[in-house]
């Protein structure tokens, strides 16, 4: 948010689970360090077991390291990339003119898309819009999302 | 104006139910730092937020935490299935939530206080809105 305000690393180079301060910063409010451009990104799969895509942003609860054993799913496989759509999208919030990220943002919002799809074609679907396309109105079919069936291997 | 996705942010799937669990877990859904008040908060201070990165984020993560509501609920919902009886009565952390909401997910604290905008602030200042975000999202992400 404060680009213009002169931004300055404490280090030659910050480690990736550090951020930028300003270098003058007014009395009295507080800061947040501010997550560097092209920080580091981890895999998708890896990204939603650990509940962030970046590394640096990892600080797990009680610093148990191991995030979670997810099934390989068509389901967590488009979670998997959802979730990485989703960060991405918020870290472009504060960094917009990071390009590199907002290649990235396309490259993978076209393969959930694409993902998307297919998972729809074969389970059913998943937005009100896509109920619209098939041959029978298909949106009350089970499982809904809170059931146990919903997660079990397809 | 919002869209529903038909499936979870995150697979939720628990074997075996657990009302004790559920009892805690609840908190998250309807406590003070739960989903529905991290909803609420970031949806609403983002009308008067001056900023574009600001009003993205809190639009962008104020509709994530609906989605971090709907897994809490659905772990409570697991967590509650196929209950016997004795599972209700012999657990005095479950029953008294089972008295007013059998096993209905209701929006409430660990402590049976029903959720509460007084848990939440709007106050229309930048400063303050967003440094009481970082004290609520520091309770329970």
């Amino acid at each position: 948010m404060n680009n213009e305000t002169g931004n300055s690393c404490p280090m030659p180079s910050c480690p990736d689970n550090y951020g930028t301060m300003p270098s003058c910063a007014g009395l009295a409010v507080p800061y947040v360090p501010f997550q560097q451009t092209g920080s580091k990104k981890y895999s998708q799969t890896d990204a939603l077991s650990n509940g962030t895509l970046f590394p640096g942003l990892n600080l797990p609860f009680h610093l148990m390291v191991e995030g979670s054993a997810l099934p390989s799913t068509p389901l967590v496989e488009l979670q998997a990339l959802e979730f990485v759509v989703l960060e991405l999208g918020t870290y472009l919030d504060t960094h917009p003119d990071d390009t590199e990220a907002f290649e990235l943002f396309k490259q993978y919002s076209a393969m959930e898309q694409s993902a998307k799809a297919t998972y729809e074609s074969k389970f059913g679907p998943i937005t009100k819009a896509s109920a619209a396309s098939g041959s029978t109105y298909r949106w009350l079919q089970e499982p809904w999302p809170w059931n146990y069936q919903q997660n079990e291997v397809k | 104006m919002f869209i529903y996705e038909k499936k979870l942010q995150f697979p939720v799937k628990i074997s075996t139910p657990n009302p004790k669990l559920a009892a805690f877990i609840i908190s998250q859904y309807g406590g003070p730092d739960g989903e529905l008040g991290a909803s609420m908060r970031y949806l609403s201070q983002r009308y008067s937020m001056p900023y574009a990165e600001a009003k993205g984020l809190l639009t962008d993560i104020g509709t994530e935490e609906l989605g971090h509501m709907e897994m809490v609920a659905a772990i409570v919902h697991q967590l509650t299935r196929n209950l016997t009886d004795e599972q209700v009565r012999n657990n005095p952390s479950f029953a008294p939530y089972f008295v007013d909401h059998t096993t209905g997910v209701y929006p409430t604290a660990a402590s049976g206080f029903p959720w509460s905008a007084a848990s939440i602030q709007s106050t229309g200042d930048v400063i303050a809105d967003l440094t009481e975000d970082l004290a609520a999202d520091g309770a329970m992400a």
